[in-house]
C-alpha cells in the first residue's frame, strides 16, 4: 500500500479532515455519555469512574514487554498505539498523521508536533525508533515477544524530529498490519534519566513507572493488588476524556470475577465461563456482552510424524471431529465453527470455505487409505491443556471420543498443564513425543500472515507442519505489493491449507464479558477493550 | 551438652534441611515440563533467537553448572530473577509477604477470639447444651473445606447482603495505619478491615475448632487438680478461678501450637488468597506455577521453608531454656 493512498484512503482523509483523528473521535462519544447513568432498577449509578476486572493483570511495567491482550488493555490507555486500529481493516491515523511508502522496503511516517509524555517529555521522533529497537533487537533489553507481531520490521530512523523512516522486508501491507498494531513510543529521554530501569528492563512499584503519551496517566498503581488506577491527561493531544477515573484490576478467579460485577463492585469483566452466564444475566443490574474472537482453537497435527504424515488421516480427523457438538455441547453455543486457519473478519479470510462437517463414514474410509484397519489401527494420543482456552480440557475429552469412535483408529487424551502443550508447539514438526495437541492462536494483527507464518513456516518459531507447497506460497504473499492481490492470494492460501488439513479446524472462541446494565459497548473480535469504546 | 552448641547443632540441622529443600526444588524444576524461553520470548521468534536467549540465560549449560550457579547466588542473597514479571524474586517475595502476615495474625486474632470463650464454657458446662454446641461447632468448623466456607461468606454476605467487599485487600495495612498517622482519617484503615474479615473468618475457622477442642480438653484436666479444689474452697468466685487460674495454666500449650499453626498459616493460606484475590505469597504461589514462573516458585518455597525452620529453632531454643533436660536429650 503507498501510505494513505489506498483504498481505505477515503476514510482517512474524513478523519484528517475533522482535525482530530481516531481516538479522539471516540473519546468525544465517551465523554458525552459517561457521567450519568441507570442500572436495571433505575437507580441512578455514578459513572464518572470505572473499573475493568480482568482475568489477567500485566505483571510487567514495561510497555514493549508482552505481546498478551489483557496486558495491552491496560497499558494502551496509558502508551497508544500510534494508529487507530479497526479489526481486520488497515491502520488510521492517530498520533502518526500521514505515511508515505517509497517503494524501496521503507515508509515515511510523519507525527503530529504537540504530543507531549505525561511527566512532560515532548514526544520525537526518535523516541519511535528507540521504542521500535526495544521491541524488536533481541539485544536490546526487554527480551520482548512483541517481536512476533513486528517481523517484517527491520528498523526506524529519525529524520527529523517528526518524520520518521521504517525499513521492512515484505509486503507493505504486511509491514502496516504490523506497525499499525504494534508501534508504541517510549520516551527515551525519560528511560535514560528518571525511568525505574533495571538491567534495561522498565519496571518499578508505583505510578511513576509509567510515562506514556495516551489520554490517560496512571496516578495509583499497586502491583501487590493487581490494580492501576488512571486519570485523564490534561495536556493531552486530542480531547481530554471527562471519565474522572478509570481503574483496571486482576481477579484470576473466574467466580471472583463475577461475584465482583453482582455486588457492583466493577464495570466491566471478562471471561465470563458459558457456566456463568445464566446468572449475569439473571441479574437486573447486569449483562452479558460476546463477541467471536480473533482466537482459533484447533488441534494441530505434526506431519513428519506417523500417521499425521498422511494427507488422508488428517483429513480424516477433521471428518471424525463435530465441531458443532463441542460448541453446543461443551461451550453451550459459545464458538463459531472454524473452515481454514484465518478467522472471519481477518485479511485474507477466504468466505467460500465451509468447515469440514463430521463424516464417520468418511474419516473411516480415508484413515483406511492410510493403511490403518480395524485389525491394526492407528493408535495415536491427544494432548490438551487445562486452564488455557476456554473449557480447553473438556473440548480434548470430547474430540478424542469422537475420533475414538472411529473402528481403525485408538485415540486417548492426556490432560496436561499449557507449558507442556507450549514446549510442543515450539518443539518442530518431527517432534515425536506429542505430534497431536490442541492449542488456539489469536490473529491480532488482522492479517492472515500473523496467523499462518508462526505453524507453517521453517522460520516460523513454532512450526508443526511442513509442506513446500504451503511455504512458498506463503513466502510469495509476503513480498506481494498490491493489497487486493495479496489479499486474494492469502486466500487461496487458506484454501489450500484446509485440503491439506494441517490442523483438525475446531472453532474460533467466543469473547464473553460481563457488564454494568448501564453501559454500552459492543466487544472486538481482537479481545481489545478500550474504555473510549465504553458509552 | 552446653546451651550454645544445642543451638549451633540446631542450626547447621536447620541448614541442612535449607540445602535439601533447594536441591529437591532444583530438580523438580529440572523435571518439570516448561521451556523458560517461551515464557520470555513467547512462541514466535525464531530459533536463533530462542538459542540466543538460552544462552544468555546460561539455559545451555549442563544441570549441574546451572545447580552450582543457583547456589552461588543463593549464598549471596538473591533468590533469582523471575522470567514472566522481570523483577528480582527477592522484591516479589518482599512484596506479598506483607500481605500474608497480615491474614495470618488476623485469622489467629479471629481463632482466639471465638475459641477460648467457646473451650471454657464447653469445659466448665461438660454434657450440657452449651458443651454439645460448642464440640458440634468444633467438628463442623474442622470438617468445612476453606474454599467452600470461602465461596458461601462471598455469596451470602459479600454479593447478597452486600456487606463486605467480594474479594482482594483494598489497601495494605500499612499505608492504612500511615494515612491515620498523617491525616487522621481512618477511612484506608476501614476499607482493610472490610476487605480482612470474610478472608481471616474462612482461615480462622479450622483453627478455631482446633483451639476450642484444644482449650477445653486442657480446661477439663486443669479443672479436676487440687490447686482448683483449694481455690475453690478459698471462696473465690468462679469466673476468677477458671479465667485468671485455670485458663492461664491451660494457655501454655495452646500458645505453643498456636505459634506452629502461625508458621503454617504463612505458607499454608493458599486457597484462601486464591478465592478472595488475597495479594499475598500464595496467591503469587499459584500464578507463577500457573505461568511456568519456576525461580519464583523455588523462592517462595524456600522462604516458606526458612520461616519455617526458623520458627522451628527459636520453639526449641525456648524449650530448652524452660526445660534443660531437653538440651540433653
Amino acid at each position: 500500500m503507498q501510505g494513505a493512498d489506498n483504498a481505505s484512503a477515503d476514510r482517512r482523509t474524513v478523519l484528517k479532515l475533522t482535525g482530530v483523528a481516531g481516538a479522539t473521535a471516540t473519546l468525544g462519544s465517551l465523554a458525552g455519555c459517561l457521567g450519568e447513568g441507570e442500572d436495571g432498577n433505575g437507580d441512578e449509578i455514578d459513572l464518572d469512574s470505572l473499573t475493568i476486572t480482568q482475568g489477567e493483570f500485566p505483571d510487567v511495567e514495561d510497555p514493549n514487554d508482552h505481546i498478551t491482550g489483557p496486558y495491552f488493555n491496560v497499558y494502551d490507555h496509558v502508551y497508544e498505539p500510534l494508529f487507530e486500529v479497526t479489526p481486520g481493516e488497515e491502520p488510521s491515523p492517530g498520533v502518526v498523521t500521514e505515511w508515505d511508502h517509497t517503494g524501496d522496503g521503507s515508509v515515511e511516517l510523519e507525527i503530529r508536533d504537540d504530543v507531549v509524555f505525561h511527566q512532560g517529555q515532548q514526544l520525537v521522533a526518535e523516541d519511535i525508533a528507540f521504542t521500535l529497537d526495544r521491541q524488536i533487537d533481541p539485544d536490546v533489553p526487554p527480551v520482548s515477544d512483541q517481536v512476533a507481531g513486528l517481523g517484517s520490521l527491520e528498523g526506524a530512523e529519525a529524520i527529523d524530529e517528526t518524520t520518521l523512516e521504517l525499513s521492512y522486508s515484505g509486503a507493505p501491507q504486511l509491514a502496516e498490519f504490523e506497525f499499525g498494531n504494534y508501534l508504541r513510543a517510549v520516551s527515551q529521554e525519560w528511560f535514560e534519566s528518571d525511568a525505574p530501569v533495571s538491567d534495561g528492563v522498565i519496571s518499578g512499584d508505583d505510578a511513576d513507572a509509567f510515562n506514556g503519551t495516551g489520554p490517560f496517566q496512571v496516578v495509583d498503581y499497586d502491583p501487590a493488588q493487581n490494580r492501576i488506577v488512571m486519570e485523564p491527561f490534561e495536556d493531552y493531544w486530542g480531547e481530554v476524556p471527562e471519565l474522572e477515573e478509570v481503574t483496571f484490576e486482576g481477579e484470576t478467579s473466574d467466580s471472583g470475577r463475577v461475584s465482583s460485577l453482582l455486588a457492583d463492585e466493577t464495570n466491566l469483566i471478562d471471561n465470563v465461563l458459558p457456566d456463568d452466564v445464566g446468572e449475569v444475566e439473571s441479574d437486573p443490574d447486569s449483562a452479558i456482552e460476546q463477541v467471536t474472537s480473533f482466537r482459533n482453537i484447533f488441534l494441530a497435527m505434526k506431519n513428519e510424524v506417523e500417521p499425521f504424515d498422511s494427507q488422508e488421516f488428517r483429513q480424516a480427523m477433521n471428518y471424525a471431529v463435530d465441531n458443532e457438538d463441542i460448541i453446543d455441547g461443551v461451550l453451550s453455543g459459545f464458538g463459531h465453527p472454524m473452515s481454514q486457519p484465518t478467522p472471519p473478519g481477518v485479511n485474507g479470510y477466504n468466505p467460500d470455505l465451509e468447515p469440514y462437517e463430521q463424516d464417520l463414514d468418511e474419516a473411516e474410509r480415508l484413515v483406511e487409505d492410510a493403511g490403518y484397519t480395524e485389525d491394526d489401527p492407528a493408535e495415536i494420543t491427544l494432548t490438551a491443556p487445562e486452564g488455557r482456552y476456554l473449557n480447553d480440557a473438556d473440548i480434548g475429552r470430547r474430540a478424542a471420543d469422537q475420533i475414538d469412535q472411529l473402528p481403525n483408529v485408538d485415540c486417548e487424551v492426556d490432560i496436561v498443564p499449557f507449558d507442556v502443550v507450549s514446549d510442543a508447539n515450539s518443539a518442530g514438526p518431527d517432534d515425536e513425543e506429542i505430534p497431536f495437541f490442541l492449542i488456539g492462536w489469536g490473529v491480532i494483527t488482522g492479517d492472515a500472515d500473523y496467523g499462518m507464518f508462526g505453524f507453517f513456516h521453517d522460520d516460523g518459531g513454532v512450526q508443526s507442519f511442513r509442506d513446500d507447497e504451503l511455504q512458498s506460497e506463503l513466502e510469495a504473499t509476503q513480498v506481494e505489493e498490491d493489497p487486493d492481490t495479496r489479499e486474494a492470494m492469502l486466500q487461496e492460501v487458506n484454501e489450500m491449507a484446509r485440503e491439506k488439513a494441517p490442523w483438525v479446524f475446531l472453532h474460533q472462541q467466543e469473547s464473553i464479558y460481563g457488564i454494568d446494565e448501564a453501559l454500552e459497548w459492543e466487544p472486538r473480535e481482537d479481545e481489545s477493550v478500550f474504555v473510549w469504546e465504553i458509552s | 551438652m552446653s546451651f550454645t552448641r544445642f543451638l549451633l547443632r540446631r542450626a547447621f540441622q536447620g541448614i541442612f534441611v535449607v540445602w535439601a529443600v533447594v536441591t529437591i526444588m532444583f530438580g523438580l524444576r529440572a523435571l518439570s515440563p516448561g521451556d523458560p524461553v517461551n515464557l520470555i520470548a513467547g512462541q514466535v521468534p525464531d530459533q536463533s533467537t530462542r538459542d540466543q536467549i538460552r544462552q544468555d540465560l546460561g539455559l545451555d549449560q549442563p544441570m549441574y553448572v546451572q545447580y552450582v550457579e543457583y547456589l552461588g547466588e543463593l549464598l549471596q542473597g538473591s533468590l533469582g530473577y523471575s522470567y514472566n514479571q522481570q523483577r528480582s524474586v527477592n522484591d516479589i517475595v518482599a512484596q506479598h509477604f506483607a500481605a500474608t502476615v497480615e491474614l495470618a495474625v488476623a485469622a489467629t486474632i479471629v481463632a482466639i477470639v471465638i475459641a477460648i470463650p467457646l473451650g471454657v464454657v464447653s469445659a466448665t458446662r461438660r454434657n450440657q447444651p452449651a458443651d454439645y454446641g460448642a464440640t458440634l461447632g468444633s467438628l463442623v468448623g474442622i470438617s468445612t473445606p476453606n474454599f467452600w466456607l470461602g465461596l458461601m461468606l462471598i455469596l451470602l454476605l459479600a454479593e447478597a447482603a452486600g456487606l463486605f467487599p467480594t474479594s482482594g485487600r483494598g489497601v495494605a495495612l500499612h499505608d492504612g495505619v500511615l494515612t491515620l498517622i498523617t491525616t487522621g482519617h481512618a477511612g484506608e484503615l476501614l476499607t482493610w478491615f472490610s476487605h480482612i474479615i470474610l478472608p481471616a473468618i474462612t482461615l480462622g475457622t479450622y483453627f478455631t475448632a482446633l483451639i476450642t477442642r484444644l482449650t477445653r480438653s486442657g480446661m477439663i484436666d486443669e479443672l479436676g487438680k487440687p490447686y482448683v479444689t483449694v481455690t475453690e474452697a478459698k471462696g473465690l468466685p468462679s469466673v476468677l478461678i477458671r479465667y485468671k487460674h485455670v485458663l492461664r495454666n491451660t494457655l501454655i500449650p495452646i500458645v505453643t501450637v498456636l505459634g506452629l499453626q502461625l508458621g503454617t498459616l504463612l505458607g499454608g493460606a493458599v486457597i484462601t488468597e486464591e478465592v478472595f484475590n488475597w495479594p499475598g505469597l500464595g496467591r503469587m504461589f499459584i500464578e507463577s506455577l500457573r505461568n511456568g514462573d519456576w525461580p519464583v516458585v523455588q523462592g517462595i518455597v524456600l522462604f516458606i521453608a526458612i520461616a519455617f525452620i526458623v520458627i522451628n529453632i527459636l520453639v526449641d531454643a525456648l524449650y530448652a531454656r524452660l526445660d534443660p533436660r531437653v538440651i540433653d536429650k
